[in-house]
């Protein structure tokens, strides 16, 4: 056994050095006939990254959110944008938060530590001197918001119990509103204007980052209950922001939360609740059929742009066999076998696509590391498997494009071949 | 050993169909060559000793009867076996030469062993030895586009003796050189032959048929005389 190993050993590194050879000698025709791979690779990896990312970005993001934290709501964030099935619920009120903070003081190994009230608005906008600030989002809330919330004070403080009691008019604020407003000076102490009411800025918060890389934490601009409704009026979106105490068994404080909030809403049993409770599971369950669909259309596409890099190897291979049909000829008078020239022409056609993965590999690489530069909230993420499969794909690409071409030439008839002109 | 048989040929048939008309391109060939033996294969074209000479060379097998290569029955041989016997019993020395242009000399000519699954430092000193043979010393690390017709075709002599083979099949081995390079490459020839080697020459030139020792004619298929000088 061990002489036919080491023949096939001499015999496949020939046939490297003479595909290498080959390339070099062809230098133009290579590169086009690798470009089909090269842009099914850039395809591949970028398609790979792009959900990757947003795996990531997710990831990131629902750790912003806070994992122990669910929300009782006016709608449901799993048939988001179905909207009509929410418009006839009764508006929730801020007061349920201090009703279910007794029920949960009165219930013993209660899944539930605290219920916070929010009430806010996606259309707020901030104003200081001449600057302006759209599109913020103001949030009304107590004192207690921080216990449901991620994110520290990079400056100042939030606000007190009488602060939040007395509907003092001040304002903790998120790191662009800060720095947007107030791009030279300290925001801190200053006064910002919202609608015709002006509130003071008496925390900062520190920088978070975009959700989804969208939607940032970064431009809240967080009140007292009491100011918000001074400002923007009762009829805002509420929210009841809910603490659990393990967040492996969010299912059941879901189940609790649903009992409390039927018991203050005074739902007969065997009817329909007209609320919501959401979870970042939901986002989730959201975003799954978003990640197959880029994943389905980029397998397509990929398939389609490998499948067509794949003809054009076969094209050229084809003729490199027959270009070479006398080098063919000769190499079997030699002693040259089927096999060994199955594998010279496989082997070529391997390479070929091997390169051009490598080569699309690094294009897909410096277009990441562009874009990272580029926009640096966009999330991104490469990895050593997405490298492995794209790897593993040239090399399949190379063996199914070269295969046939490869089989017609360990066929040819060397006699034949050898009077071939 | 001096009458060893090395190839026996007994009653082989070649035919080719062309359309409905069967061609008899050999027809009942009865020969034999010794250990040794320096051969010239002649006749006008058509005659069948490209054909006969593809036989020989295990490039092709007959349609009938035997052909016996060192007391191996070539007719039933399959591909991979057919490759093997081409390997390590026979030298091609062609008249187009058949270098790989992008390779050297040493290169070209260590190109039988690599099929042979011999080491590289091997493969290496036996293609030199091979190259000092035909007097090539000085152009072992020349690719073929540097060198002469007749340099190129003693590189191709050195390929066809590397691997020490039972006969030498030369395919009209002068028919691109010019008459002085074509005698210096008899020369080699006729040197090999002195050392032992079994050399068979397809040719159509008279004068190079002269430098063999047996000149065997073809008409139509047929031996139409086998003389011994």
């Amino acid at each position: 056994m061990k002489p036919a190993y080491q023949q096939f050993r001499y015999e496949s590194l020939e046939s490297l050095k003479m595909a290498l050879f080959q390339i070099r000698a062809n230098k133009i025709r290579s590169f086009l006939t690798a470009l089909g791979v090269i842009i099914g690779i850039v395809a591949i990896t970028m398609m790979g990254t792009a959900i990757n990312g947003i795996d990531l970005g997710f990831e990131k993001s629902l750790a912003m959110l806070g994992y122990d934290v669910i929300y009782v709501q006016k709608s449901s964030w799993s048939t988001m944008g179905q909207w009509w099935l929410y418009r006839n619920r009764p508006d929730l009120k801020t007061e349920y938060a201090e009703r279910l903070n007794r029920i949960i003081a009165s219930t013993p190994n209660s899944q539930l530590l605290i219920a916070v009230p929010q009430i806010s608005t996606y259309q707020a906008s901030a104003k200081y001197r001449e600057r302006l600030i759209e599109q913020a989002f103001a949030l009304g809330t107590n004192h207690e918001y921080l216990q449901t919330a991620s994110g520290n004070l990079s400056a100042g403080r939030f606000f007190t119990p009488t602060e939040s009691a007395a509907s003092e008019m001040v304002a903790v604020i998120g790191d662009d509103i800060a720095s947007g407003l107030f791009p030279s000076e300290p925001a801190l102490g200053q006064s910002i204007q919202l609608k015709n009411s002006k509130l003071r800025i008496i925390g900062i918060f520190k920088k978070q980052g975009k959700f989804l890389g969208l939607f940032s934490f970064d431009n809240q601009i967080i009140m007292p209950l009491g100011a918000f409704e001074k400002v923007y009026g009762k009829k805002m979106f509420i929210t009841m922001r809910v603490k659990i105490r393990d967040q492996a068994r969010v299912m059941e404080a879901k189940e609790e939360l649903l009992g409390m909030m039927r018991r203050i809403r005074r739902i007969p049993p065997g009817k329909e609740e007209d609320f919501s409770i959401n979870e970042q599971q939901a986002f989730k369950s959201q975003l799954d059929p978003i990640k197959n669909g880029i994943a389905v259309a980029g397998i397509f596409i990929t398939g389609m742009s490998l499948f067509v890099g794949a003809i054009g190897i076969m094209n050229i291979t084809f003729v490199s066999v027959k270009e070479r049909t006398r080098e063919i000829g000769l190499r079997k008078a030699l002693g040259a076998r089927r096999r060994t020239i199955l594998l010279q022409f496989l082997i070529e056609s391997i390479m070929i696509c091997l390169i051009g993965g490598v080569v699309g590999l690094a294009t897909a690489l410096t277009i990441t590391f562009a874009i990272g530069q580029i926009m640096p909230d966009f999330p991104i993420q490469f990895s050593l498997n997405l490298i492995m499969a794209s790897l593993v794909v040239s090399v399949l690409t190379g063996i199914i494009s070269g295969l046939a071409p490869a089989v017609t030439a360990s066929k040819l008839d060397p006699a034949d071949s050898l009077r071939y002109e | 050993m001096e009458n060893e048989a090395v190839i026996t040929m007994k009653s082989l048939c070649k035919f080719y169909e062309m359309g409905d008309q069967v061609v008899h391109a050999l027809d009942a060939i009865n020969l034999d060559f010794e250990r040794n033996d320096y051969a010239a294969i002649m006749g006008p074209s058509g005659s069948g000793k490209s054909t006969l000479m593809n036989i020989i060379g295990c490039l092709d097998t007959p349609t009938s009867g035997s052909y016996e290569l060192n007391h191996q029955s070539v007719a039933e041989m399959d591909d991979d076996e057919l490759a093997r016997i081409r390997n390590k019993e026979i030298g091609f020395v062609f008249q187009t030469f058949n270098l790989l242009p992008r390779l050297n000399c040493l290169r070209n000519v260590e190109l039988p062993l690599i099929y042979a699954g011999v080491p590289p430092e091997e493969r290496l000193q036996r293609a030199e030895e091979a190259l000092i043979k035909v007097g090539l010393k000085e152009r072992m690390t020349h690719k073929p586009a540097e060198l002469s017709g007749g340099q190129i075709q003693r590189v191709a002599i050195a390929r066809a003796l590397i691997n020490k083979p039972s006969i030498i099949l030369a395919d009209e081995p002068t028919g691109n050189l010019d008459t002085a390079t074509s005698h210096d490459i008899m020369d080699i020839f006729g040197a090999l032959s002195n050392a032992g080697n079994t050399i068979i020459l397809i040719t159509h030139e008279e004068d190079i048929a002269r430098y063999t020792r047996r000149i065997i004619r073809l008409r139509d298929g047929k031996i139409e005389s086998d003389n011994r000088q």
